[in-house]
């Protein structure tokens, strides 16, 4: 809290009036004779009657232009980092419409309309809806990978059927001709090969696994839905009750309303007003 | 084989399909059904081997769908029928027992306790 201009006035008097003291200080000296020993002990007076005065206003906090320096210096230094991380958003503004809404309490606890985006039901259920169809499409992705992986577990299985063909081939003629080095390497080479589709199929199978896995865990989707559903159920009967125990079970026909009732405010009329409205109409005499 | 998966859940649908597919049934030889009036319906003019049903359904809830099932006359009346709910309260359990169904599991379930819940009705 700042202080008010009378405060700050208020301590302005006070200290013309230790400056008045000095000048009367500054007279006594200079007259010989006087031995003035209240020196300190009204210097100390003054200033404990400062510290007093300023002790005595609520919310004022010592924050002398050394420190406000500081703090000045600290501001600038947080808004620099700040400003070098990535994603800082800046809300002082909210705050300030924070503070600006406290002064139209009146709007600001205004619900929002009945429209149909603010029925809450009605946002849950769509909530519900849109995450089913969208688990509904993971799945299709998901089903797709499944379905592609599949064809290169068969395709590895083709690739790995003739690689076999190939060492049995190769077998037979390194074991025909065993002077000829080339079969032998590239027995070794087709082996390496086979391990190879081996490898990847077991990579794959691993994948199919954890597709699996995450099929499982798109269950929540589901057990998420329903405990939506258990708010949103709820939330129906809520309303029931609510209406129940609104709803007028007199039969009676509504009554049209008063619009301005004496004592409500401004908007009423005086009976000075009402003359004067009958005189602007000419109605009357 | 032929089995009959019931839940008003599309995902639950396609990840219970998954797990009877793994069993080694073709996806042509199961049916699916959002919900209890259409489950039923299914099961008057198809003949299926297991039924999976899911309990909490709009129109017709699974406990109802199993009633309808062991009714007298139902073609399904000794039909191995499995409930595959998120009612995990034993009362519910009970309830479900009392109804007709051969065994209950709680979701979320992983495959291997699906196929064991399933095992012994595909073996027969």
């Amino acid at each position: 809290m700042s202080m008010t201009q009378e405060e700050i006035e208020a301590l302005m008097n006070d200290t013309a009036v230790d400056a008045e003291e000095n000048n009367v200080d500054d007279i006594l000296a200079d007259i010989d004779g006087i031995v003035d020993d209240s020196d300190d002990e009204t210097n100390d007076e003054s200033e404990l009657n400062v510290d007093d005065i300023l002790a005595g206003i609520d919310g004022i906090v010592d924050d002398s232009d050394e420190e406000e320096t500081e703090d000045n210096t600290t501001e600038v230094n947080m808004d620099d980092i700040l400003a070098g991380i990535d994603g800082i958003v800046d809300d002082e503004p909210e705050t300030s419409s924070e503070l600006d809404s406290q002064t139209t309490t009146e709007e600001a606890i205004l619900p929002p309309s009945t429209s149909k985006e603010h029925k809450i039901v009605n946002q849950l259920n769509e909530v519900a809806e849109d995450t089913e169809e969208k688990a509904s499409q993971i799945f299709d992705v998901l089903s797709y990978i499944l379905d592609e992986n599949e064809k290169v577990i068969k395709s590895n299985d083709v690739s790995r059927e003739f690689i076999d063909s190939q060492i049995e081939l190769l077998e037979k003629l390194s074991s025909k001709f065993p002077n000829i080095d080339i079969f032998q390497e590239n027995i070794k080479k087709a082996n390496e090969a086979k391990e190879l589709t081996i490898q990847t199929t077991d990579i794959v199978n691993e994948e199919n696994n954890k597709i699996f896995e995450a099929m499982e865990i798109m269950q929540y989707h589901d057990i998420n839905r329903q405990k939506i559903e258990r708010v949103m159920s709820v939330i129906k009967k809520l309303t029931q009750y609510l209406n129940g125990i609104f709803e007028d079970g007199s039969n009676k026909p509504e009554v049209q309303v008063a619009k301005h009732i004496s004592g409500d405010g401004s908007e009423t009329v005086n009976e000075e007003d009402i003359d004067n409205l009958i005189s602007e109409f000419n109605i009357g005499n | 084989m032929k089995i009959l998966i019931v839940d008003d859940s599309s995902t639950m649908r396609r990840i219970i399909g998954n797990v009877v597919q793994q069993l080694g049934v073709k996806k042509e030889d199961f049916d699916e059904a959002e919900d209890g009036v259409v489950a039923w319906d299914l099961c008057q003019k198809n003949k299926y081997d297991v039924i999976l049903t899911d309990w909490n359904m709009p129109n017709m809830n699974g406990l109802e769908l199993v009633k309808h099932i062991r009714s007298e006359g139902s073609q399904h009346k000794k039909t191995p029928t499995l409930m595959i709910t998120t009612e995990g309260g034993k009362s519910e359990v009970i309830t479900a027992l009392k109804a007709g169904v051969n065994n209950y599991i709680v979701k979320p379930f992983n495959a291997p306790t699906l196929k064991e819940k399933l095992a012994p009705f595909f073996k027969k």
